[in-house]
């Protein structure tokens, strides 16, 4: 386990003068699953995205692990990913291997066979050449996470993996972050409402309460300092 | 499909509205012992009528495919950023200039020609500049599309209004302009259209690796690392040189960008770039030759205006894919 994420003051948002959250501090190491929670429009999504480098900081600063460049250090998969029709399972996973392929985008027989084995990671081999777009949300969200297995990035974002899920599809999903940090030490960071899986499954929490302020710690702690009950 | 090409290739060098017996023009193509009119009629007129039309299915359609990837809307065409209005725009004021300098179509036709395709392809491409400037600016592509039609109806009023003031006959070469035509591009036009259309295609070649990253969306894209503006600039290049050269050349050929995409994917079921992109280049080649031989209305002496042919045969394709389907998605 070592530190993979270090942010510093900083304040996430659309605009300099209406932050949505601000002087957030935090850090995430390798090998955990970390739960973002808190109550909607508190600005989770916009922190993941910030983190991603999907929108810059208002203030303050992110630094990631040394030695790794800024877009090889984080997968981000956002709640609802977008899917092609007519593009397949395998095609669409291969995409994330944007940074090794040739200039068609095409694998050589070593990139091949590394889509092959996180397909079979993510349970999902069986679905390999299938349509994406005939897949159901459950199935899709096992080929994204996958696709962001495959950019080989040491943390992962994931925004409400679970959030249009059944039970036992949230439950698989959990499962599968939960040995993805576990068995590839990856940096797991995933937004969820859902407390139970959020229980189950993460290392830690950080909870982002309407008083505008971040609370981290193991869930038992946050329970029982009562923070968990003042959210919910 | 490449070998119905090859067919209706060959169909269109055979049938034309001048009736030629096929021996005739069998020893036309090979040179043996032809009649000069009908070696004349297949090497000066068919032959570069009908690359003309291949080079225009195939950059209209490998446009159209690159439009509906990049603003994931699968009623984009190579005209929705306005290349088609901005070329009217040139064309428009190159016609209407030309009357006032005494540059009339009677008098140096080939320079009115030549100029008009030098202006077309100028109002394409200043466009286009304008829009690849504000996308600098824009984030969303949803923004720059909207941009993009803005552009294109402030041309088509610009257009409206010069229209309004010019005579009759300046606009009358103005309508059979936009009226889409592949018998003029011969010779060295022929050339510089090939020139560019080639450039553009293997442009279009190039961005592929980008375009199936963006079928995900653009915030995939980013957290990829790729660089949003350098790539749409990428495809707006590859657009202006392939649909800003058809539209020079030939006019503005609508429907075929929208309508040619959607083929191909009911047609290969392969929504990959690195299918679809040769598959929308060979159906588009293939309706555009076919759209050419039904306009010359083989046996009659009468000649359609091929953008009306094209629309015709583009429409029923969409209407039927939004049938199929209940809805039209990429």
């Amino acid at each position: 386990m070592s530190g993979i994420l270090d942010i510093l003051d900083v304040s996430v948002g659309y605009s300099w003068h209406k932050p949505l959250f601000e002087h957030i501090n935090a850090q995430l190491d390798s090998g955990t699953v970390t739960g973002l929670l808190g109550p909607n429009g508190i600005g989770k999504s916009t922190l993941l995205k910030t983190i991603a480098g999907l929108l810059p900081p208002l203030k303050g600063s992110i630094r990631h692990g040394e030695g790794v460049k800024k877009n090889d250090f984080c997968a981000f998969v956002p709640s609802q990913p977008l899917r092609a029709v007519h593009f397949s399972v395998r095609d669409t996973v291969s995409t994330g291997r944007y940074r090794y392929t040739n200039w068609l985008g095409m694998e050589d027989r070593e990139g091949k066979l590394i889509v092959e084995s996180v397909l079979e990671r993510a349970g999902i081999k069986h679905l390999a050449d299938r349509n994406s777009a005939s897949l159901s949300d459950g199935e899709y969200h096992r080929v994204a996470i996958a696709r962001a297995l495959v950019q080989d990035t040491p943390l992962i974002l994931l925004d409400e993996p679970t959030a249009f899920l059944d039970i036992a599809n949230k439950r698989s999903i959990g499962l599968l972050l939960r040995k993805l940090a576990q068995e590839e030490d990856k940096g797991i960071l995933f937004s969820t409402h859902d407390l139970s899986l959020a229980m189950e499954h993460c290392d830690f929490f950080w909870i982002m309460t309407p008083e505008r302020e971040l609370h981290r710690g193991t869930p038992a702690v946050m329970k029982e300092q009562g923070i968990i009950d003042r959210l919910y | 499909m490449p070998l119905l090409l090859l067919l209706l290739m060959a169909a269109d060098l055979f049938l034309g509205s001048v009736s030629l017996a096929p021996a005739d023009v069998w020893s036309a193509l090979w040179g043996n012992d032809a009649l000069d009119v009908v070696y004349k009629i297949v090497w000066n007129f068919r032959f570069p009528k009908m690359v003309t039309a291949l080079l225009a299915g195939m950059a209209l359609s490998v446009c159209g495919v690159q439009m509906q990837t990049l603003f994931r809307n699968p009623l984009a065409d190579p005209y929705v950023m306005g290349i088609s209005s901005g070329g009217g725009l040139g064309v428009a004021f190159f016609v209407m200039g030309s009357s006032l300098f005494s540059i009339g179509q009677r008098s140096v036709p080939w320079l009115f020609d030549l100029g008009t395709a030098a202006f077309s392809w100028l109002g394409a491409l200043a466009v286009m500049l304008l829009v690849m400037a504000a996308s600098r600016r824009l984030k969303s592509n949803m923004s720059l599309l909207i941009l993009g039609i803005m552009i294109g109806s402030a041309a088509s009023a610009l257009i409206g209004l010069i229209q309004y003031f010019s005579d009759a006959p300046a606009l009358k070469s103005y309508m059979l302009w936009t009226m889409g035509s592949f018998g003029n591009v011969t010779g060295d036009r022929l050339l510089i259209m090939t020139a560019l259309c080639l450039s553009g295609l293997l442009l279009s070649v190039y961005n592929i690796k980008d375009l199936n990253v963006l079928l995900m969306g653009e915030q995939y894209a980013q957290n990829l690392g790729i660089s949003l503006s350098r790539v749409r600039n990428r495809i707006f290049l590859a657009t202006t040189l392939l649909a800003g050269s058809v539209t020079a050349f030939c006019g503005p050929i609508g429907f075929i960008g929208i309508a040619v995409p959607h083929m191909a994917r009911m047609l290969f079921r392969n929504a990959n770039h690195r299918v679809m992109i040769p598959a929308s280049a060979l159906t588009g080649a293939c309706v555009m030759i076919l759209a050419d031989i039904i306009s010359q209305l083989p046996g009659t002496q009468s000649v359609l205006p091929v953008n009306t042919v094209a629309a015709l045969m583009g429409i029923p394709v969409i209407i039927y894919v939004i049938f199929k389907n209940r809805a039209v998605d990429l």
